[in-house]
């Protein structure tokens, strides 16, 4: 699937930058589209300004559930689309790939999307995105001066998540 | 006494009780608010303190009832002990917690943009965190009343996570 102005980018992966970190950028969306969470690693590449980027990550997600749900060959029942479903149950798609980045994602029961992007050889990150998500429930959920529905301004989040993404191979 | 509840469950109240009364029941009357909060932690203190002491014979002196804070006191509620305690001896202590559990999972954003737009952005951040603290300076307040020194307690963020409570016994 080319996304992103495919003939700009090279077709050989960007190499990891002198950090070593494994990925390229990571996005977090609540139920209402607000985009609560966004870093980047290792970004050479800006196609769109920063709203418009969100605003359009967030599209692609929800149009690319609608899609996967509908093609499904194996459901009888076209469920309630829109509605989070509980990790492994239902269908939803989890991650895709291109020649130079494969693009993962998770959704949690409480309407949380983790996206996380990294090169094209990562394994499937399933269980990264659930430890992920573990640290937004410890470090931004139970954050007493959190404001659950606005952006993530955590030191202890943004520490410990570069500290474990760093660790994913 | 065996009985226990989620620790999720007792965090998630304190923060919606703070925020309550911070942004709900005295949005404008932030001292109120602290005022009503630290009353709250007196009554709580008041009783543990009457359930912590059950078996143990009277303190002989403010001494020994500050180092139970610390100790017996303060593992029961926090399952550890107070790091640092000094004092001048003339009625004044410090108890010096360096990693406060209920401030384990605070955490704000130390961006430079912070800083450099507004010095209230700062002040409100840290009144925010420091209303969190008036709950345990009432517990520490109301335990110590119940055993009969009566006291002022004020407490103070050095550096996330740690920080310290000081005492004043009313002579």
């Amino acid at each position: 699937m080319q996304f992103f102005g495919g003939s700009d980018i090279s077709p050989s992966p960007p190499a990891p930058t002198a950090s070593g970190n494994n990925a390229h950028m990571m996005y977090m969306f609540n139920r209402n589209g607000v985009c609560l969470f966004y870093r980047e690693w290792n970004r050479p590449l800006w196609t769109l300004n920063a709203q418009q980027d969100h605003k359009l990550m967030f599209g692609l997600l929800f149009s690319l559930k609608s899609l996967t749900a509908k093609m499904d060959p194996t459901s009888a029942e076209k469920g309630n689309l829109g509605v989070p479903q509980l990790p492994g149950q239902g269908c939803s798609f989890h991650s895709f790939r291109t020649n130079t980045y494969k693009l993962s994602f998770m959704e949690s029961p409480s309407g949380i999307k983790i996206i996380l992007v990294t090169h094209p050889r990562t394994g499937d990150l399933r269980e990264a995105l659930k430890y992920i998500y573990n640290l937004y429930v410890d470090y931004v959920a139970k954050n007493p001066v959190y404001v659950p529905g606005t952006p993530i301004k955590s030191d202890l989040f943004n520490t410990n998540l570069d500290q474990y993404v760093r660790s994913i191979s | 006494m065996g009985r226990e509840v989620s620790e999720s469950c007792v965090e998630s109240l304190l923060i919606e009780m703070v925020s309550s009364y911070c942004n709900r029941f005295y949005a404008d009357k932030q001292e109120l608010a602290a005022r009503r909060i630290e009353a709250i932690g007196y009554q709580v203190g008041h009783q543990l303190s009457e359930r912590y002491t059950m078996e143990r014979p009277r303190f002989s002196d403010h001494l020994e009832a500050i180092k139970f804070i610390c100790k017996d006191f303060w593992s029961e509620i926090f399952k550890k002990q107070i790091d640092n305690l000094k004092t001048n001896h003339r009625g004044t202590f410090v108890l010096q917690d360096n990693h406060f559990r209920w401030l384990s999972r605070m955490s704000i954003e130390s961006s430079p943009e912070m800083v450099v737009s507004s010095p209230d952005g700062e002040d409100k951040a840290s009144q925010a965190m420091s209303m969190h603290l008036y709950f345990p300076c009432g517990i520490i307040r109301g335990a110590l009343s119940n055993l009969g020194i009566p006291c002022a307690v004020s407490a103070d963020i050095s550096s996330l996570p740690a920080c310290s409570f000081v005492i004043r016994i009313k002579a």
